[in-house]
């Protein structure tokens, strides 16, 4: 029974001139299982190209028939399948014979798409079958909805999540705070009302008292009146900022917590992918944005809407011609606050950058003064630094003299209205349509009306700006945090030690395996190392193993248990690790070692500080174990810093101790303390050491070698010497090494 | 005469420059890029590639020529200096190998960039025809690529270059400026 192939491209079928033209070779013998479509041709040429895959072969087939069609190459005669990433496109490879053939090439745009053929032609290489579900799965980087591109896999569409929602979602934090919310609100339309007081207030002022004479005697009265209306506009306004602030830290204290605990959550994959500063980003300046909305919305854009509709309302009230005119200048306001975001505030952008490059270069300068004076490349320091400082006096200059243009426009505009109300309103006066009071109540609310008006035309900037960081800090907020514990994960509240790499493939970039089906067991209590060149993924395996990251293929285990069904809690609680960079915190000596145990006592402090060589040193310190340490363990040399973090290790007793290039970065005689530590600490613990310094390793009972990803050589120091392979090189070399630096 | 299946581990100090005296190029089984090098341990490689040694500042010199052993490990055989000192059927060939390593959409008109999603939304005149492309608002995103060159990454990884900012229309320049500023 035929089955229909799966097909992966742009049309529903393999296009009949595909088919044509693997009849015309002689090479369509077979029901075509799968059908890929790719977008290059050998020369870089944009052009569909389809690879064919059937049951036991693989070709590829270009449109263009100038372009020769590539196989077919039978699973039996291929060695191996793989992607190969080139500058802006990829391939799919072949290798036949040792040689690796480019079978179908296409531009980064299907990458992922290829990503998952390669997986289905390694099953039907191994004789599997082919497995459509993994094939035809939605791209997780895309909206499932309308094909964005989405911040990380699976996270929300930033076009998709509706702004409404996002307001809303904005708005429901406020609930807390409801009745302080419903105090500003009220806050703010009595200080509407107290604006429109005095205008009134000066016409009654100007017609009934200075022009009529009538009511003389009310001349103390209405200053009076005008001043407790200002007095009491101040106290509004005061009011109305305190408590809009209130509203705003609280919930920015309450967003950022919750930020701050989700970002605990994420997995390391998580940071692999987002930068530091990024996240960062989200945590303080977004979060911030959550304030400004707060701030704005009491006294930005919400007073600026209430107070264009109340003056309006008045002087449309007061005289309908009269008010007409005063929205001849409106376009100009608004034409001129668009050009001012369009045009003028991107310079601002510039003006950002080139501050920074310039603090960057004069950094560097200066950072690096001996290396310039050394290499006495001071001229050329200067040449840099001379660009850079014109590159910033020019952005400045641009914005300067831009805003110095652009603000008298505006003032100038602005006016306008006041000058065709003097003259328009003046006529209406003279010819006694008006009074002169009426005139000036109406060119005293003019004068609250323009600002709003250009203010609101920011309104979209600002809400967008506000939506967007919303969504930013939503986006983390909703993300899956990557690595779950299984829900049947099993506690393990003690463990063996035993540990199993059964045929794991693993790369960070899942185009690119770093770990390439290696398996090996280390007995519990046993000591092993692993080495091998820079790169060859020797951390990677600690990387899974203490599953910062899960393996594509295949499984680590623990005591027999996979560790994806292991509780993390109990797995990161029974594997201390030491790394090569100790990472101390900004805190005192005895709160970096009891890290991992923060009710350890104060002798089991010392006694691990002891085991640890750390004891000594420690006490030398004026203030002894209570010395607070600087960022990062400032104020202790390398090695001192590295047998605080063992004393860390050894406190937490764990079953499994890994320690990666734990010497690699001390000065020999430190080495000697750590090397006398750490045989304490790998003391009935199943020991993991990944070493550069081969001497290191004399005493393990197992000595794995990584290469590229794959397991090249085992056994003890004796054993791969006698082997003559990669080990016996490297510690040749080392040895070439120290003997050239004892010369 | 033997082949690149195994990794050459010759300890090497300095750069090989090779010269049609010492290096042979040609086409092999598969139709793929072989060299025979003289004087050299392992003399014939097969299924080498072309890569460019400075892009940018010298596109048309100083060529390596590499091979990947059976293990995936990257070796080079050495680097030419000058292709055009080569027979014009090995020049043609240095140039195809060429094309295969290197794919960049050359932007030469800009008519729009918009700013929506945190994403850079490009609407664009390539030496390929028009396109439409998506960035990330990121730093890292639009790297300097030489004195007066851009190049852009896509959300996808796709490379985008504009050969020299001076050349593109001013609206156009502004149009990248506005977001692009660094």
């Amino acid at each position: 029974m035929d089955t229909q192939p799966i097909i992966l491209a742009s049309t529903p079928d393999v296009p009949p001139l595909i088919r044509d033209r693997m009849k015309a070779a002689n090479v369509d013998g077979q029901p075509v299982l799968l059908a890929v479509e790719g977008d290059l041709n050998e020369h870089g040429q944009l052009t569909p190209v389809w690879l064919i895959v059937m049951p036991d072969r693989v070709v590829s087939v270009p449109a263009a028939q100038a372009d020769p069609i590539i196989g077919p190459f039978t699973f039996g005669q291929t060695e191996e399948f793989r992607l190969r990433g080139t500058v802006g496109s990829s391939s799919l490879q072949a290798m036949v014979d040792g040689l690796h053939i480019d079978l179908i090439r296409f531009t980064n745009t299907h990458r992922e798409r290829f990503q998952r053929v390669l997986t289905q032609l390694k099953l039907l290489k191994e004789n599997q079958a082919l497995q459509p579900q993994p094939l035809t799965d939605p791209d997780p980087r895309f909206c499932q909805t309308c094909g964005l591109i989405l911040p990380s896999p699976n996270s929300p569409c930033p076009r998709c999540v509706k702004q409404g929602a996002i307001l809303r979602r904005t708005l429901r934090m406020l609930r807390g705070s409801i009745l302080w919310v419903l105090v500003l609100v009220g806050l703010m339309v009595a200080g509407i009302g107290l604006d429109l007081l005095p205008p009134f207030l000066m016409r009654i002022l100007v017609d009934d008292v200075l022009t009529s004479k009538k009511h003389t005697n009310w001349l103390l009265w209405l200053v009076l009146g005008l001043a407790g209306a200002s007095l009491l506009r101040a106290a509004v306004n005061i009011l109305i900022g305190r408590l809009s602030t209130f509203i705003g830290t609280r919930i920015t204290y309450d967003v950022r917590r919750q930020l701050f605990d989700k970002l605990q959550q994420m997995s390391v994959d998580y940071y692999d992918r987002m930068e530091v500063g990024r996240l960062m980003t989200r945590c303080l300046s977004d979060v911030d944005q959550l304030q400004g909305f707060v701030n704005q919305a009491a006294q930005g854009f919400l007073i600026n809407i209430l107070l264009i509709v109340s003056i309006g309302g008045m002087m449309f009230s007061l005289n309908p011609r009269l008010a007409v005119y005063v929205l001849i200048p409106i376009p100009f306001v608004i034409g001129g606050t668009v050009f001012f975001w369009k045009r003028i505030y991107p310079k601002y952008f510039k003006l950002s950058d080139s501050q920074s490059k310039l603090t960057s270069a004069l950094n560097s300068i200066l950072s690096g003064i001996r290396l310039v004076k050394a290499f006495a490349q001071e001229e050329r320091e200067a040449r840099r630094f001379t660009h850079h400082n014109e590159y910033a006096r020019d952005a400045r200059r641009r914005v300067e003299m831009s805003a110095g243009t652009f603000s008298p426009l505006m003032a100038f505009v602005f006016g306008l209205g006041g000058l065709i109300i003097w003259y328009v309103g003046g006529r209406d006066v003279l010819g006694n349509k008006i009074s002169l009071g009426t005139l000036m109540m109406f060119l005293g609310y003019l004068g609250m009306f323009y600002g709003p008006l250009s203010n609101l035309t920011q309104l979209s900037n600002w809400l967008t700006s506000f939506m967007t960081s919303s969504q930013r800090v939503f986006e983390i907020l909703d993300t899956d945090p990557g690595l779950h514990d299984n829900p049947k994960a099993v506690k393990m509240p003690a463990l063996r030690g035993e540990i199993e790499f059964d045929h794991i493939v693993f790369g960070y970039d899942p185009y690119n395996a770093v770990i390439k089906d290696v398996s090996f067991t280390i007995e519990a209590g046993r000591m092993i190392g692993i080495v091998g060149r820079s790169g060859s993924g020797k951390s990677t395996l600690i990387n899974l193993l203490c599953r910062f990251y899960d393996v594509q293929e295949g499984a680590v285990r623990i005591d027999g248990v996979d560790v994806r069904n292991i509780r993390r809690e109990d797995l990161h609680r029974h594997i201390g690790l030491v790394l090569q960079e100790p990472f101390l915190f900004r805190a005192s000596v005895a709160e970096n070692i009891a890290y991992g145990k923060p009710d350890a006592t104060f002798e089991e402090i010392m006694n691990a500080a002891k085991a640890a060589n750390a004891h000594d040193f420690i006490m030398r310190l004026p203030a002894g174990y209570d010395t607070r340490l600087g960022e990062r363990g400032a104020g202790l040399s390398g090695g001192e810093r590295q047998r605080v973090s063992i004393a860390r290790a050894l406190l937490c007793n764990p079953a499994i101790l890994i320690l990666d290039e734990a010497t690699s970065s001390v000065d020999t005689e430190s080495e000697q303390q750590i090397q006398e530590a750490l045989t304490v600490l790998c003391k009935g613990r199943t020991t993991i050491a990944i070493a550069h310094r081969l001497s290191t390793l004399r005493g393990a009972d197992c000595i794995y070698v990584i290469d590229n990803g794959r397991l090249a050589e085992f056994g003890s120091h004796t054993e791969l010497m006698r082997q003559e392979g990669i080990y016996h090189r490297l510690v040749q070399i080392q040895t070439q090494l120290a003997s050239l630096e004892t010369q | 005469m033997s082949s690149n299946q195994a990794p050459d581990t010759r300890s090497s100090i300095a750069i090989r420059i090779l010269t049609p005296d010492n290096c042979k190029i040609f086409t092999g089984v598969f139709s793929l890029l072989h060299a025979y090098v003289e004087g050299d341990d392992i003399g014939l490689y097969r299924g080498i590639y072309a890569v460019m040694a400075f892009p940018v500042s010298a596109p048309d010199h100083y060529i390596s020529l590499r091979y990947m052993d059976t293990s995936g490990v990257e070796h080079e055989l050495g680097v030419i200096i000058d292709p055009k000192v080569f027979p014009q059927d090995a020049q043609g060939l240095l140039r195809e190998s060429l094309a295969r390593h290197y794919f960049e959409n050359q932007i030469v008109r800009i008519y729009g960039v918009e700013w929506k999603y945190g994403l850079l939304f490009f609407d664009v005149e390539t030496a390929q025809g028009r396109k439409q492309f998506q960035m990330r608002w990121q730093v890292d995103r639009a790297q300097d690529y030489g004195e007066h060159s851009k190049v852009l990454l896509d959300v996808l990884d796709n490379r985008f270059i504009i050969p020299d900012l001076r050349d593109l229309p001013r609206q156009d320049r502004e149009r990248l400026t506005r977001y692009i500023y660094w």
